[in-house]
């Protein structure tokens, strides 16, 4: 295809559009950038996210009368609510120690994930007249959305350490570990986001499967009972113990609890689950940057 | 910004036999031969359709011009637009442009639940400026959108004025090679037309190239100085301002040979 161009000077032949666009030092609108290139433009634009995601975490609470108050309201409730159902109406404590903290840990960091998982896999549908409005990275959206999370977790680890202390757990040096693991844990999040809003922003079907998948892994992770009690030492335990949820969970509470022990293999789980999942992510998303805005 | 490449002269923007369509969500059409009554199941499942906006458009746009887009509801102008800006990815065909094409729409909101104050700073950090840069031209924003304290108020209690203005102001901040706008300033007061007006020639003095859809003849008018016909998703005409619009008022007169 050919077009002409007729203030250009005549060459004596028409030149095909894209060598005319070459020629001007044009690019094509909405290309992908090579993946490198655009996580260099993911980094450049990175307060985008962090400000997107700040906005978001704060207007989530702004619109009631005790306004930011619910950033902390909200975890003690469920705190409540969970300590009632599983400490008292059906007891699961066996085999935990400090069964309250153990709860506590498990549902707030959970609820990271499971959040992350959520309201990443719709971070692109749902910001259709962001995306259909400005040109930037589209990976920022999901990570905004696991951003967003995780500033919503920080007054929850505040009530945790509250219940931690209040317990009768000792402070401990070990509690110095819990950052890092929690950002092991939210480099795993960003990939699940990555990987599931291309996933829903091509097939809308899947947001309906997502709901299924965080309760299934709710009641598999161990989030209100220990595995290696319910679930033994054998096959399943142990598929059950390494899985990547059930390994977060399993590090928050070897930081912050003095009846469970770390060792150097659930470290390298979490780690490996995180960078996995960060690549496998990152690498799926930029490959379909292009579609994301054709709806 | 004169590095190899990006001169200010010559072509701005390249389309090349461009071919758009998209898919809907929720409504399927039923009249195409061979669906009919029998598959009304299909519009309850699977009612996801496909609408071909854009068949075939080429031209070229050249640094320091003003293009109009006219032509009826539904020819295909905003998606064009789309295209040009890259947020909409072709089904076949090439769009090349110069920079960033940064694209001025009707939708009136970035994000409706965020004060202006926080839109302000996330759509100029979305255009690519650094946060310092943002501090500094945030006043001129604010200033230029006219909209007094409503600045600090969420999105959703704006009119549609507002917001548009806002938008406007937000997309015009940092001199983009192509600036596309869609019907924008249709929604403004007459002394914000006269802003934005100003604003757009100060952007193609600068050797910028505007692309404007809008349906008053009288801003094309004003404002271009080549427009492109569209109808039906097929570029109909392409000249100087005064022929393309006569030939288009002419056919809007007589509506029973043009619309089926």
């Amino acid at each position: 295809m050919t077009v002409t161009d007729h203030r250009a000077p005549a060459e004596g032949r028409s030149e095909t559009a894209a060598e005319l666009a070459a020629r001007h030092g044009l690019t094509r609108s909405g290309a992908r950038p090579s993946l490198s290139r655009y996580l260099a433009d993911v980094w450049s634009r990175r307060h985008f996210a962090i400000s997107l995601a700040g906005a978001r975490a704060y207007a989530s609470n702004q619109v009631s009368y005790l306004g930011q108050l619910w950033a902390v309201l909200t975890p003690m409730l469920w705190a409540g609510v969970y300590l009632f159902v599983f400490g008292h109406v059906l007891d699961t404590s066996r085999g935990v120690d400090n069964f309250a903290a153990f709860l506590v840990i498990g549902v707030f960091l959970f609820r990271f994930t499971s959040t992350s998982l959520s309201a990443g896999a719709s971070s692109v549908i749902r910001n259709q007249s962001l995306v259909s409005t400005l040109r930037f990275p589209r990976a920022l959206l999901p990570v905004s959305v696991v951003l967003a999370e995780l500033l919503t977790l920080l007054p929850a680890l505040v009530v945790l350490l509250g219940v931690v202390l209040l317990t009768g757990e000792p402070p401990a040096w070990s509690w110095l570990l819990l950052p890092v693991a929690v950002l092991l844990q939210s480099v795993f999040g960003t990939g699940l986001a990555l990987g599931t809003a291309r996933m829903v922003s091509q097939v809308r079907d899947v947001a309906n499967i997502v709901p299924f998948v965080t309760r299934a892994l709710m009641y598999v992770s161990g989030v209100f009972f220990s595995i290696e009690h319910y679930a033994g030492p054998g096959g399943l335990g142990a598929a059950l113990a390494h899985q990547p949820v059930a390994v977060y969970l399993e590090l928050a509470r070897g930081c912050l609890l003095q009846g469970i022990h770390l060792t150097a293999s659930t470290w390298l789980w979490a780690t490996g689950w995180a960078l996995g999942a960060l690549l496998v992510g990152v690498v799926w998303f930029w490959n379909g940057e292009e579609g994301y805005g054709r709806d | 910004m004169t590095e190899q490449g990006t001169e200010r002269t010559g072509p701005s923007v390249v389309v090349d036999d461009l071919h758009v369509s998209y898919r809907t969500y929720g409504g399927r059409r039923t009249t195409e031969p061979g669906s009919g009554r029998r598959f009304t199941l299909r519009r309850h499942v699977a009612a996801v359709d496909r609408v071909h906006a854009v068949t075939g458009v080429s031209f070229v746009a050249h640094h320091g011009e003003s293009i109009g887009v006219i032509g009826h509801n539904g020819s295909g102008k905003s998606t064009l637009l789309r295209a040009v800006a890259g947020l909409v990815p072709p089904s076949s065909g090439g769009v090349y442009a110069a920079g960033t094409p940064s694209l001025l729409g009707v939708g009136g909101v970035l994000v409706k639940e965020l004060s202006g104050e926080r839109n302000i700073v996330l759509g100029s950090l979305a255009l690519g400026l650094s946060p310092t840069e943002v501090r500094e031209r945030f006043d001129a924003i604010v200033d230029f959108a006219g909209i007094g304290d409503f600045v600090q108020l969420p999105m959703s209690a704006y009119s549609s004025g507002m917001s548009a203005r806002l938008r406007f102001a937000i997309s015009t901040a940092t001199s983009p090679d192509v600036l596309l706008v869609d019907e924008a300033l249709a929604t403004g007061d007459a002394e914000f037309k006269q802003r934005s007006r100003e604003r757009i020639r100060e952007i193609v003095g600068n050797a910028g190239t505007v692309l404007l859809v809008s349906h008053s003849m009288s801003t094309i008018q004003q404002t271009c100085d080549r427009v492109l016909w569209m109808d039906r998703g097929v570029l109909r005409m392409d000249g100087p301002t005064d022929e393309v619009v006569a030939a288009y008022s002419e056919s809007v007169a007589q509506p029973d040979q043009e619309r089926r």
